[in-house]
Protein backbone atom coordinates (compact mmCIF):
# COMPACT_ATOMS: atom_id res chain seq x y z
CA UNK A 1 0.00 0.00 0.00
CA UNK A 2 1.31 3.45 -1.26
CA UNK A 3 1.12 6.23 1.23
CA UNK A 4 -1.54 8.70 0.47
CA UNK A 5 -1.00 11.05 -2.18
CA UNK A 6 2.01 9.84 -3.10
CA UNK A 7 4.35 11.88 -0.98
CA UNK A 8 5.92 10.53 2.24
CA UNK A 9 4.66 11.49 5.58
CA UNK A 10 6.07 13.07 8.43
CA UNK A 11 5.58 9.61 10.26
CA UNK A 12 7.80 7.91 7.56
CA UNK A 13 10.36 10.34 7.20
CA UNK A 14 10.77 10.49 11.02
CA UNK A 15 11.37 6.92 11.48
CA UNK A 16 13.46 6.49 8.50
CA UNK A 17 16.02 9.13 10.27
CA UNK A 18 15.74 7.30 13.29
CA UNK A 19 16.33 4.05 11.74
CA UNK A 20 19.71 5.84 10.10
CA UNK A 21 20.82 7.13 13.48
CA UNK A 22 20.17 4.09 15.32
CA UNK A 23 22.26 1.90 12.68
CA UNK A 24 24.62 4.20 12.20
CA UNK A 25 25.42 4.41 15.91
CA UNK A 26 24.55 0.24 16.00
CA UNK A 27 27.85 -0.40 13.41
CA UNK A 28 29.99 1.86 14.72
CA UNK A 29 29.53 0.27 18.32
CA UNK A 30 30.19 -3.27 16.83
CA UNK A 31 33.12 -1.78 15.04
CA UNK A 32 34.39 -0.69 18.09
CA UNK A 33 33.74 -4.12 19.92
CA UNK A 34 35.34 -6.14 17.47
CA UNK A 35 37.97 -4.45 16.24
CA UNK A 36 39.38 -4.36 19.55
CA UNK A 37 43.04 -5.86 19.24
CA UNK A 38 43.05 -7.09 22.64
CA UNK A 39 40.32 -9.14 22.55
CA UNK A 40 41.46 -12.68 21.58
CA UNK A 41 40.27 -15.67 19.75
CA UNK A 42 37.12 -17.41 20.36
CA UNK A 43 35.18 -17.65 23.58
CA UNK A 44 37.85 -15.21 24.81
CA UNK A 45 36.80 -12.96 22.43
CA UNK A 46 33.75 -13.28 23.13
CA UNK A 47 33.85 -12.93 26.78
CA UNK A 48 36.43 -9.55 26.75
CA UNK A 49 33.25 -7.68 24.12
CA UNK A 50 30.43 -8.68 26.41
CA UNK A 51 32.71 -7.37 29.85
CA UNK A 52 32.92 -3.34 27.81
CA UNK A 53 30.02 -1.43 26.64
CA UNK A 54 30.25 -1.14 23.21
CA UNK A 55 29.08 -4.48 22.48
CA UNK A 56 25.91 -3.62 24.64
CA UNK A 57 25.72 -0.25 23.02
CA UNK A 58 25.07 -1.77 19.43
CA UNK A 59 23.04 -4.51 21.00
CA UNK A 60 20.44 -1.50 22.45
CA UNK A 61 20.04 0.36 19.55
CA UNK A 62 19.45 -2.94 17.03
CA UNK A 63 16.98 -3.72 19.52
CA UNK A 64 15.33 0.01 19.08
CA UNK A 65 15.95 -0.10 15.64
CA UNK A 66 13.80 -3.69 15.20
CA UNK A 67 10.91 -1.66 16.18
CA UNK A 68 11.41 1.74 14.40
CA UNK A 69 12.15 -0.31 10.86
CA UNK A 70 8.85 -2.72 11.46
CA UNK A 71 6.72 0.15 11.76
CA UNK A 72 8.53 2.26 8.71
CA UNK A 73 8.06 -1.02 6.92
CA UNK A 74 4.27 -1.45 7.69
CA UNK A 75 3.61 2.49 6.04
CA UNK A 76 5.63 1.82 2.79
CA UNK A 77 6.28 -0.70 -0.37
CA UNK A 78 8.96 -3.20 0.87
CA UNK A 79 10.76 -2.83 -2.66
CA UNK A 80 10.51 0.89 -1.84
CA UNK A 81 11.84 0.67 1.98
CA UNK A 82 14.72 -1.68 1.75
CA UNK A 83 15.58 1.20 -1.43
CA UNK A 84 15.16 3.75 1.20
CA UNK A 85 17.09 1.76 3.65
CA UNK A 86 20.32 1.90 1.44
CA UNK A 87 21.06 5.28 2.75
CA UNK A 88 22.36 3.68 6.13
CA UNK A 89 25.26 2.91 3.48
CA UNK A 90 26.14 6.39 3.08
CA UNK A 91 26.06 7.72 6.55
CA UNK A 92 28.46 4.63 7.86
CA UNK A 93 30.75 5.75 4.67
CA UNK A 94 30.90 8.91 6.33
CA UNK A 95 30.90 8.67 10.32
CA UNK A 96 33.27 5.89 9.23
CA UNK A 97 35.64 8.37 7.54
CA UNK A 98 35.36 10.65 10.56
CA UNK A 99 35.64 8.58 13.96
CA UNK A 100 38.03 5.54 12.34
CA UNK A 101 39.94 7.59 9.76
CA UNK A 102 38.29 5.27 7.04
CA UNK A 103 39.53 7.30 3.77
CA UNK A 104 37.25 8.55 0.97
CA UNK A 105 38.62 7.71 -2.06
CA UNK A 106 37.31 9.24 -5.26
CA UNK A 107 36.13 5.65 -6.03
CA UNK A 108 34.00 5.74 -2.58
CA UNK A 109 32.57 9.11 -2.81
CA UNK A 110 31.46 7.91 -6.08
CA UNK A 111 29.97 5.32 -4.72
CA UNK A 112 28.40 7.32 -2.34
CA UNK A 113 27.33 9.91 -4.27
CA UNK A 114 25.32 6.63 -6.54
CA UNK A 115 23.82 5.31 -3.84
CA UNK A 116 22.20 8.77 -2.52
CA UNK A 117 21.09 9.69 -6.10
CA UNK A 118 19.21 6.33 -6.08
CA UNK A 119 17.79 7.12 -2.79
CA UNK A 120 16.82 10.17 -4.14
CA UNK A 121 15.04 8.76 -6.72
CA UNK A 122 13.06 6.00 -4.93
CA UNK A 123 12.24 9.02 -2.08
CA UNK A 124 10.67 11.62 -4.69
CA UNK A 125 9.38 9.34 -6.53
CA UNK A 126 7.56 7.43 -3.61
CA UNK B 1 39.73 -16.90 2.21
CA UNK B 2 37.69 -16.40 -1.09
CA UNK B 3 35.59 -18.89 -0.47
CA UNK B 4 34.70 -17.98 3.26
CA UNK B 5 33.81 -14.74 1.86
CA UNK B 6 31.85 -15.93 -0.72
CA UNK B 7 29.92 -18.01 1.58
CA UNK B 8 29.48 -15.22 4.51
CA UNK B 9 28.56 -12.97 2.23
CA UNK B 10 25.57 -15.18 0.93
CA UNK B 11 24.66 -16.70 4.66
CA UNK B 12 24.36 -12.80 5.58
CA UNK B 13 22.31 -12.35 2.40
CA UNK B 14 20.16 -14.79 3.39
CA UNK B 15 19.74 -14.22 6.59
CA UNK B 16 18.97 -9.99 5.77
CA UNK B 17 16.46 -11.31 3.10
CA UNK B 18 14.42 -13.56 5.63
CA UNK B 19 14.68 -10.22 8.43
CA UNK B 20 13.21 -7.98 5.63
CA UNK B 21 10.38 -10.10 4.48
CA UNK B 22 9.46 -11.21 7.42
CA UNK B 23 9.71 -7.10 9.08
CA UNK B 24 7.10 -6.09 6.60
CA UNK B 25 4.72 -9.25 7.31
CA UNK B 26 4.55 -8.40 11.01
CA UNK B 27 4.21 -4.97 10.41
CA UNK B 28 1.07 -4.98 8.29
CA UNK B 29 -0.45 -7.39 10.55
CA UNK B 30 0.31 -4.69 13.44
CA UNK B 31 -1.30 -2.14 12.12
CA UNK B 32 -1.48 0.59 12.79
CA UNK B 33 1.30 2.16 14.09
CA UNK B 34 1.47 3.74 17.24
CA UNK B 35 4.30 4.17 19.79
CA UNK B 36 2.50 2.52 22.73
CA UNK B 37 2.13 -0.69 24.26
CA UNK B 38 0.01 -2.02 22.19
CA UNK B 39 1.51 -1.65 19.16
CA UNK B 40 4.10 -3.54 20.41
CA UNK B 41 1.98 -6.12 22.06
CA UNK B 42 0.40 -6.63 18.08
CA UNK B 43 3.90 -6.95 16.89
CA UNK B 44 5.12 -9.64 19.29
CA UNK B 45 1.73 -11.43 19.30
CA UNK B 46 2.28 -13.03 15.66
CA UNK B 47 4.60 -15.28 14.19
CA UNK B 48 6.61 -12.90 11.49
CA UNK B 49 8.01 -11.04 14.01
CA UNK B 50 10.32 -14.53 15.22
CA UNK B 51 11.27 -14.91 11.59
CA UNK B 52 12.82 -11.48 12.02
CA UNK B 53 14.55 -12.21 15.41
CA UNK B 54 16.09 -15.33 13.71
CA UNK B 55 17.15 -13.32 10.58
CA UNK B 56 18.28 -10.43 13.01
CA UNK B 57 20.56 -13.02 15.02
CA UNK B 58 21.94 -14.46 12.06
CA UNK B 59 22.66 -12.02 10.60
CA UNK B 60 24.27 -10.68 13.62
CA UNK B 61 26.81 -13.56 14.45
CA UNK B 62 27.87 -13.82 10.54
CA UNK B 63 28.41 -9.80 10.36
CA UNK B 64 30.05 -9.87 13.80
CA UNK B 65 32.51 -13.02 12.11
CA UNK B 66 33.11 -11.38 8.67
CA UNK B 67 33.80 -8.17 10.27
CA UNK B 68 37.23 -9.42 12.02
CA UNK B 69 38.53 -9.69 9.07
CA UNK B 70 36.86 -7.37 6.49
CA UNK B 71 36.96 -3.29 6.81
CA UNK B 72 33.55 -2.22 8.15
CA UNK B 73 32.73 -0.19 5.03
CA UNK B 74 32.91 -2.30 2.02
CA UNK B 75 31.76 -5.33 4.19
CA UNK B 76 29.03 -3.68 4.77
CA UNK B 77 28.63 -2.87 1.42
CA UNK B 78 28.35 -6.47 0.57
CA UNK B 79 25.70 -6.80 3.32
CA UNK B 80 23.62 -4.90 1.65
CA UNK B 81 23.18 -6.25 -1.74
CA UNK B 82 19.82 -7.88 0.50
CA UNK B 83 17.74 -4.55 -1.49
CA UNK B 84 18.24 -7.05 -4.90
CA UNK B 85 16.77 -10.28 -3.17
CA UNK B 86 14.34 -8.58 -1.46
CA UNK B 87 12.62 -6.51 -4.40
CA UNK B 88 12.38 -9.06 -6.66
CA UNK B 89 10.73 -11.51 -4.08
CA UNK B 90 8.16 -8.38 -3.12
CA UNK B 91 6.71 -9.06 -6.30
CA UNK B 92 5.98 -12.10 -5.61
CA UNK B 93 5.30 -12.31 -2.11
CA UNK B 94 3.22 -9.27 -1.88
CA UNK B 95 2.34 -7.99 -4.84
CA UNK B 96 4.22 -4.96 -5.21
CA UNK B 97 5.48 -3.72 -9.00
CA UNK B 98 8.58 -2.29 -10.36
CA UNK B 99 7.84 0.94 -10.81
CA UNK B 100 10.31 3.27 -12.75
CA UNK B 101 11.66 5.04 -10.12
CA UNK B 102 12.19 1.78 -8.16
CA UNK B 103 14.32 0.45 -10.90
CA UNK B 104 16.40 3.17 -11.77
CA UNK B 105 16.89 3.86 -8.13
CA UNK B 106 18.27 0.41 -7.34
CA UNK B 107 20.49 0.41 -10.80
CA UNK B 108 21.99 3.60 -9.10
CA UNK B 109 22.39 1.87 -5.59
CA UNK B 110 23.57 -1.44 -7.21
CA UNK B 111 26.26 0.53 -8.63
CA UNK B 112 27.39 2.71 -5.61
CA UNK B 113 27.85 -0.54 -3.86
CA UNK B 114 30.00 -2.03 -7.02
CA UNK B 115 32.01 0.78 -6.59
CA UNK B 116 32.18 1.25 -2.73
CA UNK B 117 33.19 -2.66 -3.22
CA UNK B 118 35.87 -1.59 -5.84
CA UNK B 119 37.29 1.14 -3.83
CA UNK B 120 38.01 -1.49 -1.41
CA UNK B 121 39.89 -3.86 -3.58
CA UNK B 122 42.02 -1.10 -5.14
CA UNK B 123 42.33 0.14 -1.42
CA UNK B 124 44.13 -3.00 0.29
CA UNK B 125 45.15 -5.20 -2.60
CA UNK B 126 47.34 -7.00 -0.62
CA UNK B 127 45.37 -7.34 2.50
CA UNK B 128 42.22 -8.12 1.19
CA UNK B 129 43.30 -10.39 -2.07
CA UNK B 130 46.87 -11.71 -0.82
CA UNK B 131 46.21 -15.29 -0.77
CA UNK B 132 43.90 -15.18 -4.24
CA UNK B 133 46.84 -13.53 -5.97
CA UNK B 134 49.01 -15.58 -4.86
CA UNK B 135 46.83 -18.66 -6.53
CA UNK B 136 46.52 -16.68 -9.12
Amino acid sequence: MSPAAGSISTLVASLWLLNVVLDTGGQLAFKAAAGDPHAGDGLARWKHMAARPWLWFGVASYVIEFLVWIAFLSLVPLSEGVLLGSINIVAIMIAGRFLFGEKLTRMRVLGILLVTLGVVIVGVAG
Amino acid sequence: MKRFYLFGFLLLMGFDTLAQVSFKYAGSQALPVAASVAWVLRVFGQPWVYGAVIGYIGAFFTWMTLLKHAPIGPAFAASHLEVVSVMLLSIWLFDEHLTVARVLGAIAIVAGIVCLGLAESHEHPAAATAPDAARA
